[in-house]
């Protein structure tokens, strides 16, 4: 048995076996959690080694193949997304296993664990899954997931999760009548099979703007991210982390993998500038709300939702003809930012659990304790800014390059005036720490430096995907039934 | 005899209609939850006369009853506040957002639904239901073709029930008070007729409409039954004894049977020859299992208490 074919077993079956121990015995729940992780990411990595080695391939699943059957598809894109999901996962969850316990707000703090597990088997299902309706399913168990990991944090956070489940339900449901209708009138589920079959159409239009606009909310794009800050500002650090750095990314993989496959033929100019320009308008919006905020979790969850406008950039480039130059930069670019703001929202965990709450006034005087959680803020802030030779930098370097191919000019000032804001909020959360006369929590735990070392490891991945470009070039270089 | 079964149709979709907009929009939540009720029965009416019994089975069953049993006590945890409440939008987002939205929607579902050719996959089912180890084509697709799908989905069945417990604390039981010493007794009879019904639906998915999710439904009604008769579940010991693995199993189940192809040097979930029948068979009975036993979770509001008892005050 060679790894190709069992890798993405063990990266679905896995994490959702662990899950089911941990639920049946709580009281294993840090061993079996780490160790599973632990595995993952060891998986994921080598599959991206296989993927590098032989490209990208399907299996199918039961031994049926499409339209009968369902099927996996494991390429660069999904391997680098499994790879990243298992580092922010195991990030994630060494450094809720190292945090003092948390004030008892709901019956069982344990059941964070089979919930974390739960969430990650669903992402694993999400990136490999090759068949519409299995995309559905999976994102039903993301969102179910991620609900109750915010809910966790209780009192405010309950509210916020439940607009988030109302949010992404319905998201989910008109997602789902795309789907129907492109069933019904192909009567295929699987994305290759619709990619030779679909053709410009009354329906097939109707079905994509129905599922763009399903993943437009779970992905928080503006003007649908409403629902974003209350719930990734308010949840518990490790789960703000993956929300963030993770599950957005898994909406918006969904809608450059529809786009850039079975939606492909549909992908004229006016969607593509359409698409783009809520991009930039969440870059503004977004990077504008972040400069206003008071608090350092709001002020980074406010952040994911400007940064990801920088995703849709992708289209309206791809659209006027720099295929592959926006592809890898927009991808490298959310792969960088995952990493980035899974460090920043795990280092303000730290952050704040030392000084007793996230008011940015209040985060100056004595960083004893929690000075490698700053340094991993810090490092975090130069890739999401863009400094070479970040991942942040080699991203917006290639999108720059396909903006200026292309004459497309606006984009271009959308990348400057977004990376402007950038800095300029980061600096002040960064500024807060210098500040003199800040609060200490009043029975300040003592913080393992486990917690700061988790956002440290992934500020450096973010920080060193600049280095892998040749690699991720290589990674990312088909574009999947792309219109170049 | 056509015109008749036209009207029928035509007073089906009318009533359908009405009862959603009862639903959604009367400001009793009683008579709106009750609405909804209605709602999911005459909506697997409408299944049935588009010939899909199994959906109607799962509508009648999940829809209307269990959804409708879960709604009705939620109902009762509210009911200490005043029932009539305020309309859930303000009128002016009512109309100026939602109405032209929602008509824009079915404007377009049905232009697209006009265009639809309809072509499906049911004759490559068909072909291929001989290898599939079952006569029924929904089982098989649930089952078989796709089923991974359905681990997924009792997965979220699974996990609703998890992150209900992990938000909190079950209150003590609902017992309504009882007009009659008879209801109690007429539940706690009634049971074995639920246990039986839920068996043979299990049994019949082989071959025909039913299986694990009805057959769940069902029994997982029949134990919110005893649980409104007086009964008190039995999960107290620490961890909840063996009631976690059971709501588990049919996840774990379906999980080791994919894991079992890949481990057999074949594709997951690839069943090996000539075994799917007996293979689908556990799955159904571990599954139905489950799903009963999820669907009883779920309507605990809460996670059980592991310690104490529950007639105490609390």
């Amino acid at each position: 048995m060679s790894l190709g074919p069992v890798g993405p077993a063990i990266l679905f079956a896995l994490p959702l076996a662990a899950a089911i121990v941990v639920f049946v015995r709580p009281r294993w729940s840090v061993p079996v959690a780490l160790a599973a992780g632990a595995v993952q990411f060891a998986v994921a990595l080598a599959l991206l080694g296989v993927v590098l080695e032989q490209g990208a391939w399907r299996q199918s699943i039961g031994g049926w193949s499409a339209p009968l059957g369902i099927g996996w598809r494991l390429d660069g894109l999904a391997a680098a997304l499994l790879l990243m999901t298992a580092a922010v996962g195991l990030a994630g969850a060494v450094f809720h296993a190292s945090r003092p316990p948390p004030p008892a707000v709901v019956p069982d703090p344990r059941f964070f664990w089979p919930l974390w597990l739960f969430l990650w088997g669903g992402l694993n299902a999400l990136f490999l899954a090759a068949d519409l309706f299995n995309v559905y399913v999976a994102l039903e168990f993301v969102s179910i997931a991620s609900v109750g990991l915010i809910g966790l944090a209780g009192g405010a956070a309950q509210a916020a999760a439940l607009r988030y489940l109302l949010a992404t339900l319905l998201g989910s449901t008109i997602y789902l009548l795309g789907v129907a209708l492109l069933y019904g009138r192909y009567a295929a589920l699987d994305f290759a099979l619709l990619a030779e079959r679909v053709e410009p159409g009354l329906v097939p239009a109707i079905a994509a703007a129905l599922m763009t606009l399903g993943l437009l909310l779970k992905a928080a794009i503006f003007p649908l991210h409403f629902w974003l800050p209350a719930a990734h500002g308010r949840a518990l650090p490790a789960v703000s982390a993956v929300l963030s750095a993770v599950v957005i990314a898994a909406a918006y993989y969904l809608l450059v993998r529809l786009w850039f496959g079975p939606l492909a033929p549909l992908l004229g100019t006016g969607v593509a500038t359409l698409l783009g320009l809520l991009g930039a308008a969440a870059v503004m919006w977004g990077g504008l709300l972040a400069l206003l905020q008071r608090h350092l979790k709001m002020l980074i969850a406010y952040s994911t939702m400007s940064q990801f406008g920088y995703g849709l950039l992708v289209f309206p480039l791809a659209a006027a003809g720099a295929v592959e130059q926006a592809w890898t930069g927009a991808l490298v670019l959310v792969l960088a930012h995952g990493l980035a703001k899974a460090a920043l929202f795990l280092a303000a965990g730290a952050i704040v659990l030392r000084h007793g709450g996230g008011r940015l006034d209040a985060l100056g005087g004595d960083q004893a304790g929690v000075l490698i959680a700053w340094v991993a803020f810090a490092i975090a802030s130069a890739s999401l800014v863009g400094l070479p030779p970040s991942g942040g930098f080699l991203g917006k370097w290639w999108l720059a390059q396909a903006a200026l191919a292309t004459g497309g000019y606006l984009w271009l000032a959308v990348l400057m005036a977004g990376t402007a804001l950038t800095s300029a909020y980061l600096w002040r959360a960064l500024q807060a720490a210098l500040r003199a006369g800040g609060e200490t929590a009043a029975e300040a735990p003592a913080l393992s430096p486990a917690l700061g070392l988790c956002a440290l490891l992934l500020a450096l991945g973010a920080a060193a995907l600049g280095l892998a470009a040749p690699m991720l070039a290589r990674l990312l270089d088909a574009v999947p039934g792309g219109p170049g | 005899m056509a015109l008749v079964v036209l009207a029928f149709d035509l007073l089906l979709a009318a009533a359908l209609i009405w009862l959603a907009w009862q639903a959604t929009r009367a400001a009793d939540l009683f008579h709106a939850v009750v609405s909804f009720i209605v709602f999911g029965l005459l909506m697997a009416l409408a299944w049935v006369r588009l010939e899909a019994p199994d959906v109607a089975l799962a509508e009648a069953a999940i829809g209307a009853g269990a959804t409708g049993a879960l709604l009705l006590s939620a109902l009762d945890r509210l009911a200490r506040r005043p029932r009539r409440h305020a309309p859930l939008y303000e009128p002016g987002t009512a109309w100026g957002f939602w109405l032209p939205a929602g008509s824009a929607l079915l404007a377009m579902l049905t232009l697209a639904a006009w265009n639809l050719p309809a072509p499906g996959l049911g004759n490559e089912i068909l072909a291929s239901l001989s290898a599939s180890g079952v006569e029924h084509a929904v089982t098989a697709v649930l089952l078989n073709f796709r089923a991974l799908d359905t681990l997924l989905e009792i997965g979220v069945l699974l996990l609703a029930a998890v992150v209900i417990w992990a938000l909190g604390q079950a209150p003590p039981p609902l017992v309504p008070s009882m007009p009659s010493p008879a209801l109690p007794a007429l539940g706690r009879l009634l049971f074995p007729i639920f246990v039986l019904v839920a068996a043979y639906l299990l049994w019949r998915g082989s071959h025909g409409p039913g299986g694990a999710f009805p057959a769940g439904a069902v029994f997982g009604a029949g134990g919110i039954l005893m649980l409104l008769a007086g009964a008190r579940p039995w999960i107290r010991s620490s961890e909840h004894g063996p009631w976690r693995l059971i709501l588990s199993l049919g996840m774990a189940v379906l999980l080791a049977a994919g894991v079992a192809g890949t481990l057999s040097g074949q594709d997951f979930f690839q069943y090996p020859k000539g075994t799917a029948a007996s293979f689908i068979l556990v799955l159904e009975v571990a599954a139905g299992l489950s799903i009963a036993l999820l669907i009883f979770a779920l309507y605990l509001r809460g996670k059980p208490r592991e310690h104490g008892s529950w007639g105490a005050a609390e």
